[in-house]
């Protein structure tokens, strides 16, 4: 028989702390270190923008299948030309001076209710903010889970009430070049302008987002008003909205103007029709699978299809792109 | 200064450091990602393939800098090493074509496949495989099998990987990249100013017309 006798310095197994408990640790000290962030960033995360609408979680839109990506992530990695073409450039120069409070945003065009109104009372109207977490794609193949706080879309347009006549509803980005850096550079076709027919904006997914995670939406991300389509294409996202305006024609967005061989009005997402210079079958999960990073199958429509593929029944995707 | 710069230049150990360091730098992602690196291997990806087209723009550069400042010492020492630092830009082609590979392997390489159809893959494939050949013939015992003039014919290609790899990178953004101009322009400058050097010298003596002369 083989008889083990422990030395004074072993301890037991159950003297061990739990690997839970142990990670819990570090999380812990993470959120000390988040609050202590906060902290120092509290003069503005307190003065901005929709900060002050506490968010109610919708569990109609939280797959646990989901899992988002971190915020730091979400808002350092932006595609936000206004503000450099570099992934990281928005992050640094969308905060330096440029003011998005207070912000007003105009509706206009087709709709009985024509309004400049401030973007904290638009929040207020709309009956505060739920959180959705939904798929993010971009066109460049690489893709995030992001917890947006905002409002329907849907409730914005009822709110404006359209005309019979409109037909489209189309979004202004901000356009000021002294704050813009990318606005004094001839990149895009400033201001940034983008557009959905009538039927996508009052579909349930059609988002208005003034925040991410619970907290007001960073300048990086488009604040304080960011619209948010998940099963399309992320440049269809229009950024700090300043004017809502409601049409009779499809209007053409800023990168369909730009480039209308690789960029169409629709832009969903549609893993069987190929951006011109690469596949859009599937995509790099931001944030997952350490440093080599990881892939996945794109799903269509973003995963959305059972909820909007009636949108488009009987039309040629591979035409309208 | 100039004279020490020549001999620095002179030494492959120097060359060795200059054409290694930047891969440490590209490749650094990989091992010790940043925690808002939001996808290491393609930021490894575009460094390579950037410093590739330095490295490449680079090698060509030393031919017409010997031609326009014949007796410049920084551009004899270059000379030395034309053929390790055409190999540099090779290997870096590579090494960004393998981040590629991994970049989008999905289970399968179907991704890859349709991908590399795409003229914007095609033409940086081109460049990669020119610049293979040409390493292949980079022994000295290649010139022997092809014959000198033949040899040099082939080695005229890199002309072409570069035309390619600078359409390539111009072309993987979704507006123009600038750096394109800076890592390619001056090349262009140099080799115009060569190939007018070349003619006016290749061109008889002003003064003696063929009326003079007999």
């Amino acid at each position: 028989m083989h008889l083990r006798f422990p030395k004074a310095w072993e301890l037991p197994e159950s003297a061990a702390t739990p690997e839970s408990a142990y990670l819990n640790r570090r999380a812990i000290l993470k959120t000390l270190g988040l609050g202590a962030a906060a902290l120092a960033l509290a003069p503005r995360g307190l003065r901005a923008t929709t900060a002050g609408f506490p968010t109610r979680v919708n569990a109609d839109y939280r797959d646990p299948a989901l899992k988002p990506t971190s915020y730091e992530l979400i808002t350092s990695y932006n595609n936000f030309y206004e503000f450099g073409t570099g992934k990281e450039d928005p992050k640094p120069n969308a905060n330096r001076g440029w003011k998005t409070e207070p912000w007003t945003v105009e509706l206009t065009g087709l709709i009985n209710n024509p309004i400049k109104i401030d973007a904290n009372d638009l929040v207020t109207k709309m009956g505060g903010a739920e959180q959705r977490v939904y798929r993010f794609r971009c066109v460049e193949a690489w893709s995030m889970v992001i917890p947006w706080d905002g409002f329907p879309l849907s409730k914005l347009i009822k709110f404006a009430d359209p005309k019979p006549e409109a037909k489209f509803v189309t979004f202004t980005t901000f356009n000021d070049p002294k704050s813009a850096p990318g606005q004094r550079t001839g990149a895009l076709d400033w201001p940034y302008f983008e557009g959905l027919r009538m039927d996508e904006a009052m579909n349930d997914l059609s988002f208005i987002a003034t925040g991410i995670y619970g907290r007001p939406i960073p300048n990086q991300n488009g604040a304080p008003l960011r619209l948010v389509v998940p099963w399309k294409y992320g440049f269809k996202y229009g950024k700090s909205i300043v004017k809502i305006d409601f049409v009779a024609k499809e209007p053409v967005n800023t990168w369909k103007a730009m480039q209308a061989r690789e960029y169409g009005f629709y832009a969903n997402v549609n893993p069987m029709v190929d951006h011109p210079r690469w596949s859009q079958a599937s995509e790099r999960v931001i944030g997952a699978g350490g440093a080599f990073g990881t892939r996945q199958k794109t799903l269509m429509f973003n995963g959305y299809e059972a909820q909007v593929a009636g949108l488009y029944r009987g039309m040629d995707l591979r035409r309208n792109y | 200064m100039s004279a020490f710069l020549e001999k620095l230049l002179r030494s492959k150990l120097t060359i060795w450091v200059l054409l290694v360091a930047p891969a440490v730098w590209a490749l650094k992602p990989l091992f010790a990602p940043a925690p808002t690196d939001a996808d290491p291997l393609k930021t490894t990806l575009l460094h390579l393939g950037l410093i590739g087209c330095i490295v490449l723009a680079a090698v060509l550069a030393f031919t017409p800098l010997r031609v326009l400042w014949p007796r410049w010492g920084v551009a004899q020492a270059l000379n030395r090493h034309r053929r390790l630092v055409g190999v540099g830009a090779f290997a870096y082609a590579l090494l960004h074509f393998t981040a590629h590979l991994l970049h989008v392997y999905d289970g399968g390489f179907g991704t890859f496949w349709k991908e590399i159809q795409k003229p914007f893959q095609l033409i940086g494939l081109g460049a990669l495989l020119i610049l293979f050949v040409l390493t292949i013939t980079s022994i000295n015992a290649a010139i022997r099998w092809l014959g000198g003039k033949a040899w040099k014919n082939l080695h005229r290609l890199a002309y072409v990987a570069a035309a390619l790899a600078a359409w390539h990178q111009a072309d993987a953004r979704k507006i123009f990249p600038l750096q394109v101009v800076w890592i390619f322009g001056p090349l262009a400058v140099l080799e115009v100013a060569r190939i007018w050097k070349q003619r006016v010298t290749s061109l008889p003596p002003p003064g003696t017309t063929p009326a003079q002369t007999s």
